[in-house]
């Protein structure tokens, strides 16, 4: 009885503390996505009409862009409401 | 080991002054001379069949053709080989066929262009000489250019991407691993293998910049006495310029004695673009037109090279 309440104190305090990490490294987070969504979109310019770098450099690196090319995906369908993303990120509502 | 490169409009003769100058520097040294241009005629000017190797036309004699088709083909079906290997699982499905279409990607001519140059100048140096016999104007400036660009980029990138793995590291840092399922994305810059393979070309490239840039290459700009040559020349100086290129000597080839005052006019526009760089004149050989049984590479003149003539 006393173990149970025990572990259900510990995993609240464990979840409380989880939730405050990650609110605390959220506007990184969304730095560093948007960092990699530049890094892809500077890359793979031509498939946006952007000046791009030489073409091999686009061929070297694709390879291991999987996670760029996703996030600059995920932001290219987000982007029609940019204002609101930007405020959910900085808890404005 | 000296390199040079033969440059200049289409159809001036930078590919028989090319021949010529390494015909005459080998009676002395041991030379290399690689034809660049898509549409060679190396072969033809020494009167044998290169088929893309190196061929041996006496002891200190070595001519090449670069076979762009082959090398374009080989760097794509390298990088197709690291994609699908990436992608394995798509070999289940017989899907990782179609990442073949890489192979039509456009700009790839002047990066395999840059590589064979690179792979001779790393390969080749048992030479005293490599002579490039390169392509008309407009793609040989695109592939001189491209380390100056490339490096441009790639620092850039670089910058970019020690920014995205210090906001990993910092995210690592507050937060932690959450639970066991998620991924712990790299931060540490040897982990990176975007970052590993951005400062290995950048290192490749800043290489062959720099001995691009180096006391040890010339540029040989060759032009004829007309008015559209010269435009052309001026063109091509001020790129060379801009890319910190070194001009070292400049032929005027084909000169007609009736023409002589529009050769004069020409070489004197060119020392005023080009101040102190010697000009050689070469004169407009009659034995091409008139079907003499003359070997191309033999010419009257002596043409010295550039590092000679200090």
């Amino acid at each position: 009885m006393i173990s149970s309440l025990y572990r259900r104190v510990r995993r609240f305090l464990t979840n409380i503390d989880a939730t405050h990490r990650q609110k605390a490294a959220a506007l990184t987070v969304v730095e560093m996505e948007e960092l990699e969504n530049i890094f892809a979109l500077l890359l793979m310019g031509s498939f946006t009409g952007l000046p791009s770098p030489p073409t091999f450099l686009a061929v070297e690196l694709l390879p291991f862009m999987e996670r760029e090319l996703r996030i600059l995906c995920k932001r290219a369908e987000s982007c029609n409401d940019m204002l609101a993303e930007m405020c959910g990120t900085i808890g404005i509502d | 080991m000296k390199i040079l490169f033969f440059t200049g409009k289409g159809g001036v003769g930078k590919s028989t002054m090319s021949a010529a100058m390494a015909r005459q520097l080998s009676q002395q040294y041991r030379i290399l001379i690689v034809s660049l241009d898509p549409a060679h005629n190396l072969g033809d000017i020494f009167g044998v069949a290169l088929n893309h190797k190196k061929h041996r036309f006496t002891d200190s004699l070595y001519l090449k053709e670069i076979n762009l088709q082959k090398l374009c083909r080989d760097y794509l079906q390298r990088e197709t080989r690291v994609l699908t290997d990436t992608y394995r699982y798509l070999q289940t499905i017989n899907l990782d066929n179609y990442f073949s279409v890489l192979k039509y990607s456009p700009g790839i001519e002047e990066y395999a262009l840059l590589t064979s140059i690179e792979e001779t100048l790393r390969s080749e140096n048992d030479f005293d000489y490599i002579v490039f016999d390169t392509p008309p104007t407009g793609l040989t400036l695109r592939f001189l250019a491209l380390p100056w660009i490339t490096v441009t980029w790639i620092d850039r990138l670089i910058q970019i991407r020690r920014d995205i793995l210090e906001k990993r590291h910092t995210i690592y840092r507050i937060r932690g691993v959450l639970d066991d399922k998620e991924t712990i994305l790299s931060y540490d810059e040897d982990d990176d293998d975007i970052l590993k393979r951005l400062k290995k070309l950048k290192g490749n490239y800043q290489t062959l910049s720099s001995i691009l840039q180096g006391e040890d290459c010339g540029i040989v700009l060759v032009y004829n006495p007309d008015t559209l040559s010269l435009k052309e020349s001026k063109r091509l100086i001020d790129g060379l310029y801009e890319l910190k290129l070194p001009l070292r000597l400049l032929i005027n080839n084909k000169i007609q004695q009736k023409y002589t005052a529009m050769a004069d006019h020409v070489d004197s526009a060119m020392r005023t673009l080009a101040p102190a760089i010697p000009i050689q004149r070469v004169a407009f050989s009659e034995a091409l037109l008139d079907g003499q049984n003359s070997t191309l590479y033999d010419i009257e003149e002596t043409l010295l090279s550039p590092f000679e003539m200090k």
